[in-house]
């Protein structure tokens, strides 16, 4: 009975950590939009975190969206809309954030959103 | 019974260690930021670059101003900051270091002034923002410095504070320089730091030099005009290096040695709050808007003739009436020399560079011609001397050293 408890905590302990690590592996990702392949689906950032610069190349699919946020067209309405965009309309040193998971290997973008479009 | 014990004291072990793991650290400045859980960042000392730019006071509560910022703020900020000051802006809430929430009294209390425009003109372009991942743009290439300040001041409205964003108003944003002044600087500086430390006026009884009064106007060692305060960089200079002693009855054992220590193993990070709260203590560092300094031009080429130009210009700019024709500080004024605090001060020694308090070398010398040295009899040259002419008599002053130093003497 102890040595069943002893290994029903040691595979919950196993479980929390594992769980932990991978939900920290799939947070978002932000940086500067380094190159686009629209005919690849593909997305190239650069991106800083835990001091380190790297490029992070994602691979965009048919559910993969984009979008940027602006002011309603009526002046008198407050928030943001909601824009969709192509990967087409995404340009180098925009600043986006996108939200990804693997999938065989690679990061899979579910949500790119445009934080600053940088002229 | 052994092997029962020795499971329970493992499963107990074992969850001590998930415990651990799950719960995190106290948040404090030392550890990160306790207002991390709120989106908030580090408030560390804003760079020397950046740290002698403070908000004029009436920006914070001027209407045109905080409209000014509030149309800014809608059009550059809400989407990543939200419209409610929140840090729930739609892009933002998609980032993965989450903007800070400005309706977070505590958090934007302990921010100074020149953190906060340093964090606006630079975003997270530079360290350690950066390294965190942070993506907010810099906005010093798009936003004027007025219109800057503007949106921080829109920005202020949200914590809810109605009076100007200053130290004197938000004493936590001083309270880690405060700590360092009182186990560091109090004995000399005194407690109000009006330089009326018990030990201070040990070293030289009834005679200068006697340490900095930071509530006063006047300060010695700086690189701006006549008449003005010091910059950061000048305070963080003399902090860094010290004050060597020129001398005095009983200052003996400390001829030459430092009668400021040097606190250059202080961290930067400490040394830089310190400074914020030294500067806290005279409210004319956020009233005197854009600094100046004084331009030193590279130093010409050392010749004959200049150091005869120098040497007639020490006749006439009478500085052989304080340092003597040898440069010795044995001039014929010299005995009667009182600082501001009408004390007996020394005339320096020319022919010791090592104990210039100002520093030796020759830009050290030609800052120190033109803007003087305040609350001291040594007047500024920058108006009466061009620039040349300060050369020349830089030059010379150097040559008075023994040994025969000159332009290579080295720091303070």
């Amino acid at each position: 009975m102890t040595k069943a408890m002893f290994v029903i905590v040691a595979l919950v302990v196993g479980a929390v950590v594992s769980a932990a690590h991978s939900v920290a592996d799939e947070g978002p990702i932000s940086g500067a939009v380094k190159a686009i392949d629209a005919s690849g689906k593909t997305l190239t950032l650069q991106t800083t975190a835990k001091g380190e610069t790297r490029e992070v190349t994602i691979v965009l699919k048919p559910e993969s969206k984009i979008v940027k946020f602006a002011r309603p067209p009526e002046s008198a309405k407050t928030g943001f809309v909601e824009q969709p965009l192509a990967l087409s309309d995404l340009k180098p040193g925009w600043i986006v954030s996108v939200t990804t998971k693997h999938e065989g290997g690679n990061e899979v973008a579910e949500i790119v959103t445009v934080v600053l479009e940088k002229p | 019974m052994r092997a029962k014990l020795f499971t329970s004291l493992a499963i107990g072990v074992l969850g001590l260690l998930v415990g651990l793991w799950l719960v995190p650290p106290p948040a404090t400045r030392a550890n990160g930021d306790k207002h991390e859980e709120k989106g908030g960042h580090a408030h560390m000392p804003a760079p020397l670059e950046y740290a002698d730019i403070h908000v004029p006071t009436s920006v914070w509560t001027d209407p045109a101003m905080i409209t000014r910022g509030k149309e800014v703020y809608a059009s550059r900020c809400a989407v990543c900051h939200g419209d409610q000051g929140d840090g729930k802006g739609p892009a933002g809430v998609a980032l993965p270091l989450k903007p800070p929430d400005f309706r977070d009294k505590d958090g934007v209390a302990e921010m100074r002034d020149n953190y906060w425009f340093w964090r606006v003109s630079e975003g997270g372009q530079v360290e350690p923002f950066k390294g965190k991942g942070s993506a907010m743009p810099p906005w010093k290439g798009e936003l004027s410095v007025d219109d800057r300040w503007a949106v921080m001041a829109y920005q202020h409205t949200f914590s809810g504070h109605n009076g100007p964003h200053v130290p004197w108003g938000h004493p936590e944003s001083i309270a880690m320089g405060r700590d360092i002044f009182v186990m560091a600087c109090v004995p000399c500086h005194g407690v109000t730091g009006k330089g009326d430390g018990s030990v201070g006026s040990m070293l030289s009884p009834r005679r200068a030099p006697q340490p900095r009064d930071f509530t006063s106007a006047e300060f010695k060692f700086r690189s701006t005009p006549s008449g003005q305060l010091p910059t950061t960089a000048d305070l963080f200079r003399t902090l860094t290096e010290g004050v060597r002693s020129s001398g005095g009855p009983m200052t003996i054992g400390l001829r030459g040695h430092r009668i400021m220590p040097s606190f250059q193993h202080m961290p930067v990070a400490q040394r830089l709050e310190v400074l914020e709260y030294v500067k806290s203590l005279n409210r004319g560092f956020w009233q005197r808007g854009v600094v100046k300094t004084v331009t030193v031009p590279a130093p010409p080429p050392l010749t004959p003739e200049r150091l005869t130009r120098g040497k007639q210009l020490y006749g006439d700019a009478e500085c052989l009436a304080c340092h003597g024709t040898r440069g010795r500080g044995d001039g014929p004024s010299a005995p009667m020399l009182k600082d501001n605090r009408d004390l007996s001060i020394a005339a320096t020694d020319l022919t010791r560079p090592a104990r210039f308090k100002n520093g030796a070398r020759p830009e050290d010398v030609y800052r120190t011609l033109v803007t003087g040295l305040a609350g001291t009899p040594m007047p500024s040259y920058g108006d009466s001397l061009e620039p040349d002419q300060v050369w020349d008599l830089a030059y010379y002053v150097l040559s008075l050293s023994r040994g025969g130093q000159s332009a290579q003497t080295g720091s303070r």
